[in-house]
């Protein structure tokens, strides 16, 4: 806003364009408590010798292997090979093509187990449909009611908190 | 100082790599090196991360397109370097980041190349409790004293996110110190 035509009052040149800069460096100036210095040391010479320390560990990185040796080549030709034999001895007319449904449960949660996805259960529910998912589905085989009220039973102290609608 | 320009172009031609290699080491070893130690706290990780991050520079300078500085670009190599150190140490101890992280702070009353007094020990605990960017920013800011701007080249934020980060990291900093 711009101040009034009879305002006698004036402000240094952009000091409101610098007040904000100014206001937070005043907020975020730490109390004198906080030492300058981080107390962290090195050991002597430390830096001095890095230079010949990154030296020794650039020369030990392993060495590129060529994209075309021969050995390779000869592999290559080798397996070209076997899988023209296989394939010629392979019975084209079976029809016993693998699917998802081939799989094993227990080799799909060997996978999930032993390959890390980097994600957390939070990240993964936010993914998974909530509405039309039922604990069924997570099992493989059904849950026999009296055990169910048997669990609840010993574990469940206060039955308040089970009722989910008032405690969304 | 060579000028940065002249410096990348050497680093990218095989004749001059070499010696152009040994002066960006130079130049930016100590700088780097503070940064990694802010975030891994023990001189023989910093070690670590100093080198690996200087190995990935140099294998990868051919990649570097002057977008952002040299300096920038390379604490960013740092930066990641080390996160990504702790998060695979936490891993591997089967722990979350935050209790390595505790574990790291404790362990500097026992360290050798950590020299702090009372006031300096606490001040390292109340940072290890601030979230992740806080943390970065305040230690950039208040123990490196860098300018927003490179901070705000190297972290890709604002200069007012920072600003607010840094505000609400002191006033986080204050407080713990207070209480304890």
């Amino acid at each position: 806003m711009n101040k009034n035509k009879n305002n006698p009052f004036k402000t240094p040149e952009s000091y409101f364009n610098s007040f904000e800069d100014k206001l937070m460096d005043k907020l975020s100036k730490p109390e004198s408590t906080f030492p300058k210095d981080s107390a962290f040391n090195v050991p002597d010479n430390y830096f001095k010798s890095f230079n010949e320390t990154l030296k020794k560990q650039l020369n030990n990185e392993p060495k590129v292997i060529p994209l075309f040796s021969i050995k390779k080549v000869f592999a290559v030709a080798a397996s070209i090979a076997a899988i023209a034999v296989i394939a010629l001895n392979y019975d084209w007319n079976s029809s016993n093509d693998l699917s998802f449904e081939d799989l094993a449960n227990t080799d799909i949660e060997a996978y999930f187990e032993n390959n890390d996805f980097g994600l957390s259960p939070y990240e993964i529910a936010e993914v998974l449909p909530v509405t039309n998912t039922e604990y069924s589905d997570f099992l493989s085989s059904p849950i026999e009611s009296d055990n169910l009220l048997d669990y609840l039973n010993e574990n469940v102290s206060d039955f308040d908190e089970l009722n989910f609608e008032d405690n969304e | 100082m060579i000028e940065e320009e002249t410096l990348v172009l050497d680093l990218k031609t095989k004749s001059k790599q070499a010696q152009a290699f040994e002066v960006l080491v130079n130049t930016y070893k100590e700088r780097l090196y503070w940064q990694i130690r802010s975030i891994v706290l023990n001189h023989q990780d910093a070690d670590d991360v100093l080198q690996n991050t200087f190995i990935k520079v140099y294998k990868n300078i051919d990649g570097f397109k002057g977008d952002s500085k040299l300096f920038s670009w390379m604490y960013r190599i740092a930066t990641n370097e080390a996160l990504n150190f702790i998060k695979k140490r936490a891993k591997l101890q089967g722990i979350s980041d935050t209790d390595y992280q505790d574990k790291l702070v404790s362990n500097l009353e026992a360290d050798v190349y950590f020299e702090g007094d009372e006031i300096q020990l606490q001040l390292q605990k109340a940072i290890a409790t601030l979230p992740e960017k806080q943390k970065l920013v305040f230690n950039m800011k208040y123990f490196q004293e860098l300018k927003y701007e490179e901070i705000s080249e190297i972290l890709d934020t604002s200069v007012g996110g920072l600003k607010a980060s840094y505000h609400l990291a002191v006033k986080k900093l204050e407080q713990y110190l207070k209480e304890d």
